[in-house]
């Protein structure tokens, strides 16, 4: 109960912040300081025209295709690389040195590569959302494995528990908390991914949108659509967090 | 415990206790020896403790016995098995608890059963009679973290027993428990004990401890760990109802333990 009242009152503080900045920024947008800082309501009306003619509902549908094409096979590959690294010091030791490097690299720097080995179409969106989600997703599961209690396991291999029931009943629900974390970040990993992936590469999706509205100086509109590539990150870290809540209820 | 296992195959069990030979056990990680040449017999329903300083491989012993723990060599005997690996016979209580904290009271007590493969009715009218054994009826949809550690171990008792164990090896089970909810949690094991009547092993720090409930104490000398002394315990049963521990014989044998402890430390 006071978890969920503290939540509140963070969520009343948030709200007021960004309530705070937005007021902040109309005033300045109003005094018509920079070109690049238009007025608050100004965005929100040509956001709304966006949404209404179909543009932002168009271009997010195709952006949303690759996030789910590139982010499904990342969550369920990570838990099982992640799983099997955190099991079996052999993986781990064959994977530990790449797994590090990929997840710490830019990988933007791997774009090159993905344009050579996908070409310039929507699979190479779906690809670059799977490299930005994918590492993050196998080092929280190898983590969470490999912190389940040594007496766990000992207990389930006394009443006769194999590696099947051993993974099953003991390290993938202990494992499960730091799974989900990963997978909440992986998600917004995955926006990012998509994001770039439509920007450099692909010109597809909302990330076409961006580069659109950026080179042809249509500030309120670019404006309008990073607020929406945010909200979509936000909604998506959200949705993860809400199945995290639903499935770890023991904590 | 209530005969609650009707299967044919438990009705052919042997009987309800075991004799455990440890016979020239050693163990070493690596360069560290843990056991050197440990030779204990504890006999078909006996409670026998293990107590020694810290470090001199009594948790050790205790695995090895449950299987969970390769020796390097001699061998181990549960009735007429040589110890491999984890064998039905034998059930285990530990320090942690080693609760499932995503399960309810109810789905802890049935792990063991499940994990063995008894069908999902049957598990559940074990478990529940053997949570009402410990005591804790009424709590059986709780999760381990709303209990306090004396409950939590409950059910890592009812766990251990609802598998009708030969064996009942016991790890430091009350080491993180409160005084006076461990003295009352003892007198409950031993009028468990008395009616299961299964072989005990019991590993504590507590020389009291010791005393109170088993039949014989083995002391183990530490790193690496050696049988130093076996001290008998002839204080009358049933000690969980009568004064036991006001007794002079109770204080005696705590006395002389603590005599051989000391040497050790």
């Amino acid at each position: 109960m006071t978890g969920a009242g503290a939540d509140r009152q963070f969520g009343v503080a948030g709200l007021g912040a960004v309530a705070g900045l937005l007021a902040a920024w109309e005033i300045v947008g109003r005094l018509d300081v920079s070109l690049f800082v238009p007025p608050v309501s100004g965005i929100a009306r040509v956001w709304w025209g966006l949404l209404a003619d179909g543009t932002l509902p168009g271009a997010a549908a195709s952006s949303l295709l690759s996030l789910v094409k590139g982010f499904v096979p990342a969550a369920v590959l990570g838990v099982a690389v992640g799983l099997a690294m955190g099991r079996f010091a052999t993986v781990r030791l064959l994977l530990d040195g790449w797994v590090n490097a990929l997840m710490s690299a830019p990988l933007s720097a791997l774009v090159p590569v993905l344009i050579a080995l996908f070409g310039v179409r929507d699979t190479v969106v779906a690809a670059t959302v799977f490299m930005f989600s994918f590492f993050v997703v196998v080092v929280n599961t190898t983590t969470g494995v490999r912190a389940t209690e040594r007496s766990l396991v000992d207990m389930a291999r006394l009443f006769g528990a194999g590696e099947l029931a051993l993974f099953g009943r003991i390290y993938l629900p202990s494992a499960l908390p730091a799974v989900m974390l990963g997978l909440r970040l992986g998600a917004v990993q995955a926006v990012k991914g998509m994001v770039v992936g439509e920007m450099l590469i692909s010109l597809v999706g909302l990330g076409e949108r961006l580069i659109y509205y950026g080179n042809t100086f249509l500030i309120l509109e670019l404006y309008a659509v990073i607020g929406s590539v945010l909200l979509l990150a936000l909604l998506i870290s959200q949705a993860a967090q809400t199945l995290d809540r639903a499935l770890v209820r023991w904590r | 415990m209530a005969r609650v296992m009707a299967a044919p195959a438990a009705a052919s069990r042997a009987p309800a206790s075991l004799e455990i030979v440890v016979d020239g056990v050693s163990k070493a990680f690596g360069a560290m020896p843990a056991l050197v040449d440990v030779s204990v017999r504890v006999g078909a329903g006996e409670f026998l403790s293990l107590i020694g300083p810290s470090g001199c491989g009594k948790t050790t012993l205790l695995k090895a016995i449950a299987g969970l723990q390769p020796v390097d060599r001699g061998r181990i005997l549960v009735g007429p098995r040589e110890v491999r690996g984890p064998g039905p016979e034998c059930s285990m209580v530990f320090q942690d608890f080693a609760l499932l904290p995503w399960s309810t009271v109810q789905r802890n007590v049935e792990f063991g059963l499940l994990l063995r493969g008894v069908a999902a009715a049957e598990r559940a009218a074990v478990a529940g009679r053997a949570i009402a054994k410990v005591g804790l009826d009424g709590f059986e949809q709780a999760y381990p973290a709303q209990l306090s550690g004396g409950m939590q171990q409950r059910v890592g008792l009812a766990r251990a027993l609802a598998v009708r164990p030969q064996i009942l090896l016991m790890d430091e089970p009350f080491a993180s428990i409160d005084e006076q909810t461990r003295r009352l949690f003892q007198d409950d094991l031993l009028a468990l004990w008395s009616e299961e009547r299964a072989t005990v092993v019991f590993v504590t720090h507590s020389m009291e401890e010791a005393v109170y409930l088993s039949d014989r104490v083995v002391v183990l000398s530490p790193r690496p760990g050696r049988v130093h002394r076996v001290l008998d315990v002839p204080l009358p049963r049933p000690r969980e109802a009568s004064d036991v521990r006001a007794s002079v014989g109770f204080t005696r044998l705590v006395d002389e333990l603590w005599k051989i402890l000391r040497k050790l430390q």
